[in-house]
């Protein structure tokens, strides 16, 4: 018995120094990246910026001093072949071995996306096992992605934690723009009768500024990297980008607004009334009846009225009824023009197709081959609105001269 | 055969987590694209009509093991030669898992570890266990079932909370007919995974309730189709038909795409536990069923003795049956449920049944007779 017990123990206590051993990796021989940046030079290789996070910089400040006195990161390039190649080029510049798995952001130059398909470039990521397919991806418009990456942001010490969450924010706050991951984007390209689209990233003021650590040490940074709008995708390149009310219109028939605000016109003011819609729920269905498919959008809002500039008795339910029909119209007119201005694009990223397809196998097997150029564009797309006001805020009538008079 | 005893329950929990086992890893009946998950209950049917077979064969001799039984039916020689070669074909099995096993560790999680050394631990662990008897693994089935349940609850649910499934990824159900699926069904699910419940022939004399037998044997197939429909379901539901069908674990990338709370995310290890504990299970029951039925062919009178020697070629089958993992894919879907599966988990035994079946209805005509 006793025998027994010192076997036992000798063999739990072994179990500590046997275990991982192979292939060790401490975190003090590692470089975690939080983010890349893919681009290509002119003679055609690619450039791959990476972001890595430097520990001591962005420990909390609670301690006092410390962080704060260097970048939270570091961004090191490298060029190359393929994107592995670039990879292992990178590790001649830094001391530590490059490690994936925290990385959430990759970013893609406008110019490399227009000219090769994005799956070639998404080939690598996919495949490692290392790599997070919930990162999320996202362009550079107008700029190489590696500055988007290298401007350093107020608020959040990290770059691509700054990206990341902007996303996520105007997202749920203005509906404009989209989060779409490594995953998603792999897999809406590769679905049938669906084309992806992507958010797109700008870069305002001068690069080389908002590299440096005094950008942040200003009340107003003289470079900031803001969200704008849709980069927009054909057979796997970027064909254009849409902002503003385009933009929204594409994630509202996606049915990825969640929040948003909508500007009525009210008698002869323009957009004096601001509709903000607090949620929303919009479907898509496909008549396959005919030779060509009949597509309906539905869209149900609901909302509220936050803001007026012009003279409105918001008590009375029949202005309230009034201007919903003016929401529903207006909502209706920018879906529509969205809608027509993609199909000159001949590009159906709103998945149209794909509606069919699920619809009507059969029929969508006659009209795959060339959906986005020919069968799409000439689509018939109803769109209906039903938009609800629910309250108005805290006030009834607002505070405007011309009320006033009519009510004495 | 070694004295042992089994319940019913044990072996209702050992039939599911075998046939989980290396099935709910894999992309299963993904050529039947939105309707993997039918074909795969389809499949579920057709082994539960497999499993008939074996059981009629069981209800003649419900005491005795198949290797014995054999040469009573079809005469000494043909049943020694037809024993045999079942004993090959349980030991390429066993060495298919170990290699799955092996291959998925080496792409998921251990890049630089040899195939060799994982293989090891694996093939250890199972000649370990065999060593201890059948009663010991049908136990810790007991407790690795409780795991693997609540890891396949808690992650249902995670991934129905987390916003990541979309239902319309699994329409059209029927975009090409219903041909495609009853192809599928036919052709590899109702064999893999459902057909390797042959290995059950040589654990069910060790039931204490022989009775209980077809019904726990049907509901266990039943209710891992019913998981692996499940599995596939949520694949595609979340994937999309053309990811699965690109990927090579795509229950890993499912659950990877699970990102709930800011927290709950990259839950990798969900899906090594499950898959690990399935693996395990399929590993030393198709190396047991080796081993058992080896140790009455030859009559060796320890059988756990022939573990560590059958556990040596399972080991050097597994890294030698394919030079990559396509070739070993490859192998798995287009040459084992023809070649392999089909005679022997359906004809041999449907022959074998017939020769029974005429045999016994003679001599109970003798009996009439006197």
């Amino acid at each position: 018995m006793k025998r027994k017990w010192i076997l036992f123990s000798t063999m739990m206590i072994s179990m500590a120094f046997l275990s991982g051993c192979w292939s060790k990796k401490e975190l003090s021989e590692l470089a975690l990246i939080s983010a890349v940046g893919i681009d290509r030079d002119e003679d055609g290789n690619y450039m791959k910026a990476i972001q890595i996070i430097n520990p001591g910089n962005v420990s909390s400040g609670l301690q006092g001093g410390g962080g704060g006195q260097a970048p939270g990161v570091t961004v090191i390039t490298a060029e190359g072949k393929s994107i592995v190649d670039v990879h292992i080029n990178a590790s001649a510049e830094i001391s530590r071995q490059l490690y994936h798995p925290h990385a959430n952001l990759i970013v893609i130059g406008e110019d490399l996306a227009r000219e090769q398909p994005l799956n070639t470039l998404l080939d690598s990521f996919d495949r490692n096992a290392e790599f997070r397919n919930t990162a999320q991806l996202v362009i550079a418009k107008k700029s190489p992605a590696a500055d988007l990456i290298k401007v350093l942001s107020p608020v959040e010490k990290l770059p691509s934690e700054k990206i990341y969450k902007t996303l996520d924010v105007t997202e749920k706050m203005r509906g404009e723009n989209i989060t779409v991951s490594l995953q998603d984007f792999i897999k809406t390209s590769a679905s049938p009768g669906i084309e992806p689209v992507l958010s797109s990233f700008t870069l305002e003021g001068d690069v080389k500024e908002g590299k440096k650590q005094e950008n942040i040490q200003q009340s107003q940074p003289e470079t900031i990297v803001k969200a704008d709008g849709l980069a927009i995708f054909k057979e796997d390149k970027l064909v254009d980008f849409y902002s503003g009310n385009m933009a929204r219109g594409v994630v509202w028939i996606l049915d990825r607004v969640k929040q948003t605000d909508v500007l009525l016109d009210w008698k002869k003011n323009k957009d004096a009334i601001t509709y903000s819609v607090i949620r929303q729920s919009t479907s898509v269905s496909a008549d396959t009846s005919k030779d060509l498919p009949e597509i309906t959008v539905n869209v149900k809002a609901e909302g509220m009225i936050r803001e007026t500039e012009a003279p409105v008795k918001l008590d009375d339910p029949n202005v309230i009824h009034e201007l919903e029909k003016t929401a529903e119209k207006e909502i209706k007119e920018q879906l529509e023009r969205t809608v027509k201005q993609t199909q000159n694009k001949k590009t159906d990223i709103f998945g149209f197709g794909q509606t069919v397809y699920r619809k009507d196998a059969d029929k969508w097997k006659k009209l795959r081959n060339n959906w986005n150029d020919d069968y799409f564009p000439n689509l018939k797309v109803k769109v209906n609105v039903d938009a609800f006001i629910r309250r108005t805020g805290l006030r009834t009538a607002p505070n405007l001269s011309e009320i006033k008079e009519k009510y004495e | 055969m070694e004295k042992a005893r089994i319940s019913a329950f044990q072996l209702f929990i050992l039939i599911v987590l075998f046939e989980l086992g290396s099935a709910m890893i894999v992309p299963l009946a993904i050529e039947a694209k939105q309707g993997a998950w039918l074909a795969i209950l389809i499949g579920a049917a057709g082994g539960c009509g497999i499993f008939l077979i074996y059981y009629a064969l069981f209800r003649y001799y419900p005491d005795e093991s198949p290797v014995h039984f054999v040469r009573h039916i079809i005469g000494s020689v043909p049943g020694k030669i037809v024993a045999f070669l079942y004993i090959l074909y349980f030991l390429y099995l066993s060495a298919r898992v170990v290699r799955d096993f092996g291959e998925m560790l080496i792409t998921i999680a251990y890049v630089e570890t040899p195939l060799f050394v994982l293989n090891l631990l694996m093939v250890l662990l199972a000649v370990y266990t065999i060593r201890k008897g059948i009663e010991v693994l049908a136990r810790t089935g007991e407790l690795l079932f409780i795991v693997l349940a609540f890891l396949f609850l808690s992650a249902f649910l995670l991934i129905a909370a987390g916003g990541t499934l979309d239902y319309g990824n699994l329409k059209p159900v029927m975009g090409e007919g219903l041909a495609p699926i009853v192809k599928t069904a036919f052709t590899q699910t109702i064999y893999f995974p459902f057909g390797e419940i042959f290995a059950f022939m040589m654990i069910m004399p060790y039931v204490t309730d022989p009775k209980k037998v077809k019904r726990t044997g049907l509901l266990a197939i039943t209710a891992s189709g019913f998981v692996l429909a499940s599995i596939m379901a949520a694949n595609t539901g979340v994937l999309g038909v053309e990811l699965v069908n690109r990927s090579l674990f795509p229950l890993l990338a499912t659950i990877q795409s699970i990102e709930l709370a800011d927290f709950l995310e990259r839950l990798d290890v969900y899906f090594m536990l499950a898959a690990i504990i399935g693996g395990f299970v399929k590993i030393t029951l198709f190396l047991y069923v080796s081993v058992a039925a080896a140790a009455d062919l030859f009559k060796v009178k320890k059988p756990s003795q022939l573990a560590y020697p059958l556990g040596v070629v399972v080991l050097l089958l597994s890294i030698m049956i394919a030079g990559s993992l396509p070739e070993h894919i490859q192998e798995g879907i287009k040459l084992v449920p023809l070649y392999l599966h089909l005679p022997f988990q359906v004809i041999l035994p449907a022959l074998v049944l017939l020769v029974a079946f005429v045999r016994h209805k003679g001599r109970g005509k003798e009996g009439e007779a006197k």
